[in-house]
């Protein structure tokens, strides 16, 4: 019995071992500018702070961790920093980035923080191939996966973050890249407040209350994203408030409550987007008239579009529940889509009424709206609907080995099956 | 005697039905609740307004811009009661009695810098710590030049 209490000790304490010889800070405080320190593994405790242009480098299984509310990591006031390959615990923030110039935090696991990297009044930051978990916690009780504040030229990509209160959250800053990300379980995938030359792309945001949350910001480009199953009481796969001049394109909205909603917005192109099984594909109110929604797929949704008296301008979208023909054969409609409901505009107003979506009494307000909404021409209207999906067509090919194995198959089991019938 | 009692209760009736309507506000819910002008969900209550309207509904506000914003669209006339939360405790007040305190640092959720508080001793404990910021009454927010500023 003691030699089994003595094994299972033996092994408690090796992995608590941490190379306590190997003190962090004293070794940056040492260092001169341009050297790179490797970190031992182990576990260190402490808050640690880099104000020169040095190299931090953990190996598998360097963990840093604090048991205060300062941050582990501290680093401000210099230029040419590169962290990688730790692993950081925190009660309240991981790292903290104040005033730098070429920042590189890359392969950093931030696990059970409060906040992971807040980044503010910085330029040139890469922000690569991190790992963030928050806590169990409601969102509104923890904070930001990344964040970053009144800074420019940020790059945040391949990182991977749940459970925290926005994902990525960008204020004030110019021109940053947020690509290949995936976000999931937490508030906002993404949130970007006061920002400019903003580019999102080819991310996934997965199971959030709402995608990706874009307020006043200009100039994005939000492309080859995969928004989908954000379906709670307030949430939107994509919302844009007061955003102007932005593509959105090639991007899957699926299982949403709300596909896209656009809110006092202005020159928004939607384009070749596939909105699929979402309860509202697109919601407007106070869109411009230059904004547009062409060419993108709709399939499955319950409703299609709804707005405010300004509607939106629709053209050359496809539409699984359109009923018209083409007889011109143009590849469009030969009468206009109409997408306005009735339900769908009081839904606008109230969202609680979205609780009544497909009863009975709606499923046939809506058939009604369709009859007498053929006379509609100015709002909600695509006068040309495209009639077929933008699916490929496959070639027809044939697989000779598969055909030969298929061929002499077919003539065993022949052969077998008149032979069987002779005895 | 019926007659009296009956006179009694009817007086009862008329003088609750003429008595002024009581408008209290009401706690955020951080998972349903979302500001009524610019959709965000409310997860910095400190800082949360809401207005009840004359016929019971709550509009709730993230940031107290968006609240003068929806003031400024709809008017007060429907307006029953409006409150902020008090910075400083984290208290409801009323909305046109609090007093604000304007730097385009301080942080709210919506980054409009205008903060509210129920006292000037509660200001200037605010400003010892976050530096100063200019004095406002509820009726200077209605002119306020709304929005970050450079």
């Amino acid at each position: 019995m003691k030699q089994i209490v003595l094994f299972f000790l033996f092994f408690l304490f090796t992995s608590q071992t941490a190379y306590a010889e190997f003190d962090i800070q004293f070794a940056i405080d040492q260092a001169k500018a341009g050297d790179s320190i490797h970190i031992p593994a182990g576990r260190y405790q402490g808050n640690f702070i880099v104000k020169k242009p040095i190299k931090l480098y953990g190996q598998k299984g360097t963990e840093l961790y604090a048991q205060n509310d300062e941050p582990v990591l501290k680093i401000e006031h210099a230029t040419n920093v590169s962290i990688e390959n730790l692993r950081i615990t925190a009660k309240n923030k991981g790292i903290v980035a104040n005033e730098m110039v070429n920042l590189e935090l890359r392969a950093i696991e931030l696990k059970d923080i409060q906040v992971g990297i807040h980044i503010q009044r910085s330029r040139h930051i890469r922000i690569l191939e991190n790992k963030i978990i928050g806590n169990y916690s409601h969102f509104a009780e923890k904070g930001n996966g990344i964040a970053v504040f009144k800074s420019e030229d940020v790059a945040i990509e391949h990182n991977t973050i749940k459970q925290v209160q926005d994902g990525i959250y960008v204020e004030e800053v110019k021109r940053v890249d947020v690509q290949r990300n995936k976000v999931t379980n937490s508030r906002y995938g993404t949130h970007f407040m006061y920002s400019n030359g903003v580019k999102v792309l080819f991310n996934t945001y997965l199971q959030n209350v709402t995608g990706l949350m874009v307020m006043m910001t200009t100039n994005l480009e939000i492309s080859s994203n995969t928004i989908s199953t954000h379906n709670g009481f307030n949430s939107y796969g994509l919302m844009m408030y007061d955003t102007q001049e932005a593509m959105v394109r090639k991007n899957s909205f699926l299982h949403n409550r709300v596909g896209v909603a656009l809110q006092k917005s202005s020159v928004i192109q939607i384009q070749e987007n596939r909105f699929q099984m979402n309860q509202t594909a697109l919601e407007g109110t106070k869109v411009d008239e230059r904004s547009t929604i062409m060419e993108n797929q709709f399939t499955g949704n319950i409703l299609t579009a709804r707005s405010d008296n300004q509607g939106l301008r629709l053209m050359h979208n496809f539409y699984d529940d359109y009923t018209g023909l083409d007889v011109a054969g143009d590849g469009f409609g030969d009468v206009p889509y109409v997408a306005v409901s009735s339900f769908g505009q009081w839904m606008v107003r109230q969202p609680v009424y979205q609780f009544f979506v497909a009863s009975p009494s709606v499923v046939i307000l809506t058939s009604l709206d369709q009859q007498i909404n053929n006379t509609e021409r100015n709002l909600l209207v695509d006068s040309e609907p495209k009639l077929m999906s933008n699916m490929k067509k496959t070639e027809l090919s044939l697989n000779s080995k598969q055909l030969v194995i298929g061929l002499v198959v077919t003539i065993c089991s022949l052969w077998l099956w008149r032979r069987g019938t002779r005895v | 005697m019926t007659r009296w009692i009956t006179m009694l209760i009817l007086c009862g009736v008329i003088l609750v039905g003429c008595g002024e309507k009581a408008y209290h506000p009401r706690e955020i819910n951080s998972e349903t609740d979302v500001c009524k002008v610019c959709n965000m969900s409310i997860v910095h209550n400190e800082y949360a307004g809401q207005i009840v309207l004359k016929n019971g509904d709550y509009e709730i506000f993230d940031d107290i811009g968006c609240l003068m914003d929806y003031l400024k669209l709809n008017g007060d006339g429907e307006v029953g009661a409006a409150y902020i939360k008090n910075k400083a405790t984290n208290q409801w007040m009323d909305v046109y009695k609090a007093i604000y305190v304007y730097n385009k640092n301080y942080w709210t959720p919506m980054n409009y810098g205008v903060i509210a508080f129920a006292t000037k001793d509660e200001v200037q404990h605010w400003m010892n710590d976050e530096g100063e910021g200019q004095l406002l009454a509820y009726h200077e927010l209605l002119t306020l030049n709304w929005g970050i500023h450079e």
